[in-house]
């Protein structure tokens, strides 16, 4: 059973304090939305939960075992996958060759041929089987963005951080993108979803963490978030304006 | 035919020509109506030799994205050593007790000479020591090349790791100066320490098979030739190997996205390091085997000069495939000697000795402006890919998709985020 | 060197504990929580400064790590080297006679000055187009061939101000060029990884500006006339003047000799500096140049072209190169190959200033001229120095790379 618990997060850049005493926990296959304004520090808790960033104090804990203090590899070795805000493809290689990436790193005797079953599954499941062969620099925006949730399939992780998986893309994809996370969801993963995109992220979670200028000012179920007063004023109010 | 077979054919026809071509060379009477001459055969060396080079750079700079300058560095270190050995090393059968002794295993001891001063003429301490201290019918021996040369390739590794490791947090520009660096470095202090490197006079190396070898003389090219080639087709093989597997993955995934790589679980210390090792182990190697081929190194080959003619041959050739580089160092080691003849169009006469690098000059940055993945490159592509060009299919499925829009840009949040991160630490820390 | 001992383990000692520093105060400051950005650094010459005696209260107060600690630490270092420098070799020049001192210094800034405005050069291009030239040597050497082959032979006898021009003119003409051909792709996104080809283009435009003026001009070395020979003065008359000049040399105080070539090409240079620093300062295009320097995108809202600025940059930045060639073609001997020590120089000096800063690759500038003059008066064997010139430069390089990227007007990339 996942348990990932982050304990008093600070973050300071220079003078700028960025996240303020971020403590949550999420347990079990829960689906988390991660809202909050521009500059709310969304990106740079997902940095410092993936180990890209080391936080100035507070620690995080996954399964028992400190992962602040890992390198990004060692982190997604734990069991903790995320995609990046903008595409982050390997360009130069071949749709397979990104998907074997993560299932290699993960077993340090397997061979290519062990992996491409599954690879083919996971290109059958997010509609891109036929780009199989291409270079990944060929496909079209939303097609990277599957690809990066595909080879978040290979790496297996226990929980999936997605930085803004909706943003321009095709509503066609967009279907494909909202079935791949309750249909992982279901398979056990815990997912944290960062999103701009307010009504998906309400009907899509079950819990939603608000962040505001560096404070987790809510944390809760949506339709309890939505109507809490510091939430309002704090960031739903300035978007109705 | 499928691809990967006309490879393997294309592969053994080249191999059993390149191990044929000392039969046609004018030592062994030539091959019929084909005689290559000795000038031909070093040549050929020379190719291999810069083969090795401009492959293991593309390895390195092509699959990795390393893009250092300092791979001459490297090569000079595997030939130095490889000469200080012959120059300073020697086994004995007695202590000389004038040098510094160091007792080997049975009555053996392995002698390490004196430093002479510049600009006098005083003796070596083993020969005072011959006519000295030594017992009559002491047995002096010279450490046999291969030995010398496997040290060179030892040092070529450990300075590997060395670099490899302190260039980790460096990228693209910052690593390139960092390596310019060091290989000026590496040459100031071997044109500085006369009396160790002889400075710019250059370093002599024991011919690579001094006594001779299977009826060829000490002089003779066609055991040299087989050397270089030997090493030339196990780096290929190697390298092959490599880019085949695992560590060819994750460089390449690597060079096209560091952090992305580390966020999908790749050991991204690991294979930066180690893409440094293997790539100056086998610069070294190269550089080693050429020395003692050639008979003397320089700081010279230090020179930055030296590492733009590998970069061009690799880019030329092809920087993303250690095939492309190596059979471009090939071809172009032939062509500019072919070049080396003057042209007269009408009243101009042009020396090409001069302009030949001049043209090729151009041609560089031409390849590198509008055939950037090098001219041999496309060929390769055309086979393997079958002639189907990699946009096709995405056309279409773009089609398909009409409004598909890339994401627009990055939000001001994450750039925040990335900007004071840079600016805490200067560079790119993700690897650290 | 007398006793080479002291100076040895002064070093290892500074080494030692700059790496103990280097190493353990990042861990330190990071179990206390505090900012560590400086901490690798900050603790590096601290403890190269005073060894335990400063490292200590540093580990146990952890006070904020600022710019002026650093500095202090650094003004340590530097005293503790020269002190163990004069206390190991005693008869050295450099320690016992102060006027040879003071002329080296002299000596050392003039240089500094014009390796300084080839930096700015440099700086200027990385500035905007984010590019570092490879082939900034390479203008550096035509500048000054076209200065010397103006001079003493095509137009022999013309002022030097005009061939200095002319070798502006080509210098800027063939970045002109450069850029528009290989560098403008770039910013369309036409150019996959802009940044490797960036640095494998110039670095061919290095090998061919190489190869082609050496096949124009053959490989023998040539070195230009003093370009403006001082009138001969002694103020005032008598012995002891405080000013003296020769054709070929001044002296103040009889004390601090500078020979013309090297004055002149100082002059020149600071003349260039002052006229840049108004270009860049009170022209609109100089506004603009400095408005895309610091943010492109806000400065193409307000109608600024950056592509034309790139071209710009990168044509005056070549030409900055070019005049300090054609400025020094009288003080050393030229041939093809002169670019390369001088691009490497260039290199030095913007990472110790600071990619992108102007102000740093002065600074820098000032303070190589400074280590090399050191560096050539005051170590013993003077083969091996010569020979090991190259290197201080390339040591202050990677030291810098490694221990401060950001150099010392950091402007964060």
């Amino acid at each position: 059973m996942l348990k990932l618990t982050s304990n008093n997060i600070y973050k300071n850049f220079g003078g700028l304090e960025v996240l303020k005493d971020v403590s949550f926990s999420v347990e079990g296959p829960e689906l988390i939305g991660l809202i909050g304004p521009n500059g709310a520090g969304k990106t740079t808790l997902t940095n410092i939960l993936d180990g890209a960033l080391k936080p100035s104090s507070g620690t995080v804990y996954m399964n028992g075992e400190r992962i602040d203090t890992r390198p990004p590899y060692g982190v997604a070795r734990a069991g903790l996958g995320r995609t990046f805000q903008v595409t982050r493809a390997f360009r130069r290689m071949t749709v397979l060759e990104n998907l074997l990436i993560p299932a290699m790193a993960m077993r340090a005797t397997a061979r290519q041929s062990d992996f491409e079953e599954k690879a083919n599954e996971v290109l059958e499941f997010l509609t891109i089987s036929h780009l199989r062969n291409e270079y990944a620099r060929a496909l079209s925006g939303g097609q990277q963005k599957l690809l990066e949730l595909g080879r978040l399939l290979m790496l297996d992780p226990q929980m999936i951080i997605l930085d803004e998986p909706f943003a321009g893309v095709h509503p066609r994809l967009m279907e494909v993108i909202y079935r791949y996370i309750t249909e992982t969801n279901a398979q056990g993963k815990a997912f944290i979803i960062i999103s701009h995109d307010m009504d998906t992220i309400f009907t899509l979670s079950r819990r939603l963490l608000v962040l505001n200028y560096g404070d987790l000012i809510a944390d809760g179920d949506p339709e309890v978030v939505r109507e809490d007063p510091i939430v309002k004023a704090a960031y739903l109010g300035e978007d109705e304006e | 035919m499928n691809p990967t077979a006309l490879y393997r054919v294309t592969a053994t026809v080249a191999l059993i020509i390149l191990f044929l071509i000392p039969l046609a060379s004018s030592e062994l009477g030539g091959l019929g109506p084909l005689v290559l001459s000795s000038y031909f055969m070093h040549l050929a060396i020379t190719a291999f030799f810069y083969a090795i080079l401009a492959s293991s750079w593309s390895l390195l700079a092509g699959y990795a994205g390393q893009f250092s300058f300092g791979h001459m560095a490297f090569m000079a270190i595997g030939g130095y050593t490889s000469g200080l050995i012959g120059k300073f090393i020697r086994f004995t059968t007695a202590p000389s007790e004038l040098c510094t002794d160091l007792p080997l295993f049975g009555n053996w001891w392995l002698v390490i000479l004196n430093i002479r001063r510049v600009g006098t003429i005083d003796e070596s301490c083993l020969d005072m020591a011959k006519a000295e201290t030594l017992p009559a019918g002491t047995l002096i021996v010279f450490p046999p090349v291969w030995a010398s040369i496997a040290m060179g390739l030892v040092m070529g590794a450990v300075f590997g790791l060395l670099v490899g490791w302190l260039v980790l947090r460096l990228r693209s520009t910052y690593l390139a100066l960092f390596t310019i660096g060091f290989s000026e470095i590496l040459r100031a202090a071997i044109s500085a320490e006369i009396p160790i490197t002889e400075g710019q006079s250059g370093l002599e190396l024991v011919p690579l098979f001094p006594g001779g070898i299977a009826g060829f003389g000490s002089t003779s090219k066609i055991p040299t030739y087989y050397a270089m080639l030997l090493l030339f087709i196990f780096a290929m093989a190697l390298m092959t190997w490599l880019a085949g597997s695992r560590f060819g993955l994750f460089i390449r995934a690597i060079r096209e996205d560091e952090e992305a790589a580390a966020a999908l679980g790749v050991n991204i210390v690991r294979y930066k390091v180690l893409v440094f090792v293997i790539t100056s182990t086998l610069a070294a190697a190269a550089g080693a085997l050429q020395g003692h081929y050639i008979g003397i190194i320089t700081p010279n080959t230090l020179i930055i000069l030296q590492m733009s003619l590998v970069i061009a041959m690799a880019v030329i050739g092809g920087l993303e495939n250690i095939y492309t580089a190596s059979v471009g160092a090939i071809i172009i080691t032939f062509v500019l000697e072919l070049l080396r003849t003057s042209v007269s169009i009408g009243p101009i006469h042009i020396d090409m000795t001069l302009w030949r690098l001049v043209f090729f000059g151009i041609l560089l940055m031409l390849t590198l402006r509008f055939q950037r993945n090098g001219l041999l490159f496309p060929i390769l592509e055309r086979i393997s890919r079958g002639g189907v060009a990699a946009e096709t299919v995405s056309i279409r499925a773009q089609e398909d998709e009409e409004l598909d829009e890339a994401p627009d840009g990055m939000s001001e949040d994450e750039e925040v985020g990335e900007e004071l991160e840079k600016r805490a630490s200067g560079t790119d820390t993700s690897a650290s | 060197m007398e006793n080479a001992a002291i100076f040895g383990w002064a070093l290892l000692w500074i080494l030692f504990w700059g790496a103990l520093g280097g190493v353990v105060t990042p861990r330190i400051y990071a179990r206390k929580d505090l900012e560590i950005s400086q901490a690798s650094f900050g603790g590096a010459v601290i403890g190269a400064a005073l060894g335990p005696l400063s490292l200590g209260p540093l580990w146990i107060a952890t006070p904020k790590i600022t710019s002026r600690l650093i500095g202090i630490a650094i003004a340590i270092v530097v005293g503790i080297f020269i002190v163990a420098f004069a206390l190991a070799d005693p008869d050295n020049l450099c320690v016992a006679n102060g006027g040879f001192v003071i002329s080296q210094l002299a000596n050392g800034i003039v240089i500094g000055v014009i390796y300084g405005l080839m930096a700015l050069g440099l700086t200027l291009i990385f500035s905007i187009l984010g590019v570092v030239s490879f082939a900034h040597g390479e203008f550096y050497m035509i500048g000054g061939m076209v200065t010397y082959f103006m001079t003493a032979e095509w137009i022999p006898g013309v002022s030097p101000i005009i061939a200095i021009l002319a070798s502006c003119i080509v210098t800027f003409a063939i970045g002109y060029v450069f850029e528009r051909i290989f560098l403008r792709p770039m910013g369309s996104g036409e150019i996959e990884r802009p940044t490797e080809y960036a640095i494998l283009v110039t670095f061919g435009l290095a090998f061919f500006l190489q190869y082609f003026t050496q096949a124009l001009t053959s490989a023998v070395p040539v070195k230009a006339q003093r370009f403006f020979p001082f009138p001969r003065l002694e103020l005032p008359g008598d012995s002891g003047a405080f000013l003296r000049m020769t054709p070929g040399n001044v002296t103040i105080f009889d004390a601090i000799s500078v020979p013309n070539p090297r004055f002149t090409a100082a002059v020149l240079a600071l003349l260039m500096l002052a006229a840049l620093l108004w270009f860049l300062y009170r022209t609109w295009v100089g506004k603009a140049l400095r408005a895309v320097s610091q943010d492109r995108q806000a400065a193409a809202v307000t109608g600024i072209n950056p592509d034309s600025m790139n071209t710009l940059a990168f044509s005056m930045g070549a030409m900055l190169a070019g005049l300090s060639g054609a400025s020094l073609v009288q003080v050393f001997s030229w041939l093809p190959q002169v670019g390369i020590p001088a691009a490497a120089r260039s290199f030095v000096i913007i990472v110790l200033g600071g990619m992108g800063s102007l102000p740093g690759a002065f600074l820098g500038g000032l303070i190589v001229g400074l280590v090399e003059a050191a560096g050539t008066g005051c170590i013993p064997d003077a083969t091996r120095a010569a020979a090991y010139i190259p290197a201080y430069g390339m040591v202050i390089l990677t030291l810098v790379l490694l221990l401060k990227p950001t150099g010392l007007f950091g402007r964060e990339l």
